[in-house]
């Protein structure tokens, strides 16, 4: 059989790429791990000093809360708070932390204070999905287009769309994405009644059973589109700006006027040498990005009642549900560090000109 | 320091003297256009900021006039004096109006750089027209913050809000109250804590960055683990937790907290900076001519970072006002009215988020906070024209 050089080329090509990504792997593998993990445990730390620190505590809200609602002296309230929580307030913090450290160490992120019995890891892995799935959803239809309008608008610059794209662009971009979410709901659904924002609201119709039903599943689409919209809407602005920055600075590069001059088609000089060059930077703000992921954005999913991670941590925080606040910081300090390390390694692998690894030549 | 002073008769006063100074020195020069425009600025500013304003004013108001007509007798190609003519041994007056001329022509250079660039400039009167808004306007509106109840009811109205209407034309907000007046009012302080938070983070990342680059070893190291350290922590949820800790009876503490958060992304281009500057021949240069610290930082290294610090100040200054308004709009700082994010936060309790009489209540504080943020983007459009001189000469 004779074999096609230009796949043997694309083959090769994978190949290498593999090779430097195994070795940017193993070369740093120990000392990256061992950061992030000083990282993580100093993040952990800290937080769980601030956090306790704060004002007032789980016992102390409850009480204030019965005292409100049920006409009880405080004493009284404080007692029925504190029997009601597996939590004790005046436990020194130096023993709760070698407790919790302990239990970490097992995986174990403990109970929730507040509702007693259930485990925090439960309670994350019932709203992260949500919010991994919107925030992230968001974040890769943005960087799409981002990608996409940013390298027409910088080949063809000075242009309609260049001009009109810029300037949409950077009015989202400087705009907060609570007032575009808030302009949304106020617009679009109250002054325009185009959207009927009460059963967009939420994150999915509660009248229906759960499960892979197509109801279900456009009824989880529905009630994602606003934030997703708001998501995309809030960051495309960024992704498009910083392209057509770099992807102008990648054409004036000689190896694009020598790839002209070899006469490769228009088409392949802009999708393999100026494309692949200019996304560098952004791959890596992309990877950067993941991290936050999990963190979700707190004001947005507070807006439109999206009981995801954001939320969650919120409700915690009012509560001072102690061990739900720590273990989703701790949840978020991890997806940051590993996104870091992704970031690090994937730059090394798509740039040949930066070994992360600095000991190859 | 008292920037939260408003506009009063006594500015106009104060700014009316100053004035007389770029104005006299312009009739004298024969420079009767800059020196009447120098006496509007000063008025103008003093007027905004009492002597704050007005006295600043003066220098460079000055500057600008005597620019127009020096001319440097020592520069070979400006001056036709001879050889003879010039006097080498420059005394205390030469020196001042040289030094003011060449202030003068970099504040032109400057404001045509600023007008240049169509979107900066709108950023710019965008950001012009909120100052007036927060200076004056409180001259022209009073403050409406007692609540009103039935002596602003309409006919059959359930609750007390009010769509815009002749007397009110930003409409009433749930407790019958003039939203204009909050709008105008309520700016004054966000937009001070924003721009302290802004400034504080950019001296600080200033600060450390040159120390980590110029001192190096254990402080280097040290600085950037706790750069990595904050940059891991999410930031808003690291800082509702914060909210809770600190006393917001002063917002410079809360500007504080925030700079506290922001500065590690620039402090580490301030340390790349400067690493990478020092190696630089013209500096080389300069320690070799033994130019003196002071000049080689002042008018070496820092023209070249001035304009990525300007602009990252401005962001700052943006984020910082998403997250005192994000931190408001989640009710979790205790807060003081009138304020553009309490507005937001009670329009959304009171229910104005989805009737649409209400409307106004939360449109006008959205709309100024966005129109805010979208006016410091812009302007630094303009501010890259003026800080770098690479695209003012391509243009």
């Amino acid at each position: 059989m004779e074999a096609r050089p230009d796949i043997q080329v694309v083959d090769s090509q994978s190949a290498a790429l593999w090779k430097t990504l195994r070795r940017a792997l193993t070369g740093f593998t120990a000392r990256t791990l061992l950061q992030g993990a000083i990282t993580i445990w100093a993040v952990m730390t800290f937080t769980f000093i601030l956090i306790r620190q704060m004002p007032s505590n789980p016992v102390q809200i409850e009480a204030e809360r019965i005292v409100r609602e049920e006409q009880l002296s405080y004493d009284e309230a404080y007692s029925r708070a504190a029997a009601l929580f597996d939590f004790n307030p005046d436990q020194p913090i130096i023993e709760q932390y070698v407790e919790y450290l302990g239990r970490l160490v097992r995986l174990d992120l403990g109970q929730s204070i507040t509702s007693a019995g259930t485990p925090v890891l439960d309670q994350i892995l019932q709203y992260l999905p949500w919010t991994v799935f919107s925030v992230g959803l968001g974040l890769l239809i943005s960087f799409t287009i981002g990608i996409f309008v940013g390298m027409a608008m910088a080949y063809w610059r000075g242009g309609i769309l260049d001009n009109v794209v810029t300037a949409i662009a950077s009015i989202l971009f400087g705009i907060p994405n609570y007032i575009i979410a808030l302009l949304i709901i106020l617009i679009l659904g109250v002054q325009l009644g185009l959207i009927d924002i009460a059963n967009a609201l939420g994150r999915v119709d509660p009248t229906l059973e759960p499960g892979f039903t197509p109801e279900y599943i456009l009824s989880i689409l529905q009630h994602a589109l606003l934030p997703v919209f708001t998501y995309v809407a809030a960051t495309v602005g960024g992704w498009i700006l910083t392209m057509k920055s770099s992807t102008i600075a990648t054409l004036g590069e000689e190896y694009v006027t020598a790839a002209h001059a070899r006469g490769l088609s228009q088409w392949r000089v802009l999708t393999a040498y100026v494309g692949r060059n200019a996304m560098l930077p952004l791959v890596t703000r992309l990877a950067i990005s993941i991290g936050f992921v999990v963190g979700g954005s707190v004001i947005i999913e507070d807006i439109y009642r999206y009981r995801g991670l954001g939320k969650f941590l919120v409700t915690a925080i009012v509560a001072r549900d102690y061990t739900s606040m720590q273990g989703v910081f701790l949840v978020i300090a991890i997806s940051v560090v590993f996104a870091n390390i992704l970031a690090d390694v994937l730059y090394g692998a798509l740039d040949p000109r930066v070994r992360v690894g600095g000991k190859e030549r | 320091m008292d920037l939260q002073s408003v506009a009063s008769p006594t500015g106009f006063v104060i700014g009316a003297l100053c004035g007389l100074v770029p104005l006299i020195i312009g009739i004298r020069r024969r420079t009767f256009g800059p020196g009447l425009l120098g006496f509007l600025a000063c008025l103008f500013s003093g007027f905004a900021c009492n002597v704050l304003g007005g006295l600043p004013m003066i220098v460079l108001a000055v500057a600008v006039v005597i620019s127009y007509t020096y001319t440097d007798r020592d520069d070979p190609f400006l001056s036709r004096a001879t050889i003879e003519e010039v006097d080498f041994e420059e005394t205390f007056g030469a020196m001042i109006t040289r030094r003011l001329a060449t202030l003068g022509r970099s504040i032109r250079v400057g404001l045509r750089a600023l007008v240049r660039n169509k979107a900066g400039f709108l950023g710019f009167l965008g950001l012009a027209f909120f100052f007036m808004l927060t200076i004056f306007g409180p001259m022209v509106i009073p403050y409406d913050g007692e609540p009103h109840y039935y002596d602003r009811r309409q006919e059959g109205a359930i609750t007390l809000f009010q769509g815009p209407s002749a007397e009110f034309p930003l409409g009433l907000d749930w407790q019958g109250r003039d939203i204009l007046s909050h709008i105008v009012h309520g700016g004054r302080a966000l937009i001070v804590t924003a721009v302290e938070a802004g400034v504080l983070t950019s001296v600080i990342a200033v600060i450390l960055g040159a120390i980590a680059a110029l001192v190096g070893g254990l402080p280097d190291r040290l600085m950037n683990a706790v750069a990595n350290f904050i940059l891991t922590i999410p930031q808003f949820p690291l800082l509702v937790v914060l909210a809770g800790l600190i006393s917001f009876k002063d917002r410079f503490f809360l500007a504080l907290l925030l700079a506290v958060l922001d500065w590690p992304t620039l402090m580490r281009a301030v340390r790349a900076q400067v690493l990478s500057l020092r190696e630089r021949d013209y500096v080389e240069a300069a320690y070799a001519l033994d130019l003196g610290l002071p000049h080689i930082v002042l008018r070496e290294v820092l023209p070249q970072m001035i304009s990525y610090i300007v602009i990252s100040t401005i962001f700052s200054i943006r984020g910082a006002m998403y997250a005192i308004v994000g931190l408001v709009f989640l009710g979790m700082v205790p807060f003081t009215e009138p304020d553009w994010g309490v507005m937001i936060f009670m329009g959304r309790s009171q229910g104005a988020l989805f009737s649409a009489s209400a409307a106004s209540m939360l449109l006008s504080p959205v709309l100024a906070v966005a129109l805010f943020q979208l006016s410091l983007v812009l302007f630094t459009r303009s501010l890259e024209e003026v800080f770098n001189p690479r695209l003012r000469a391509g243009l």
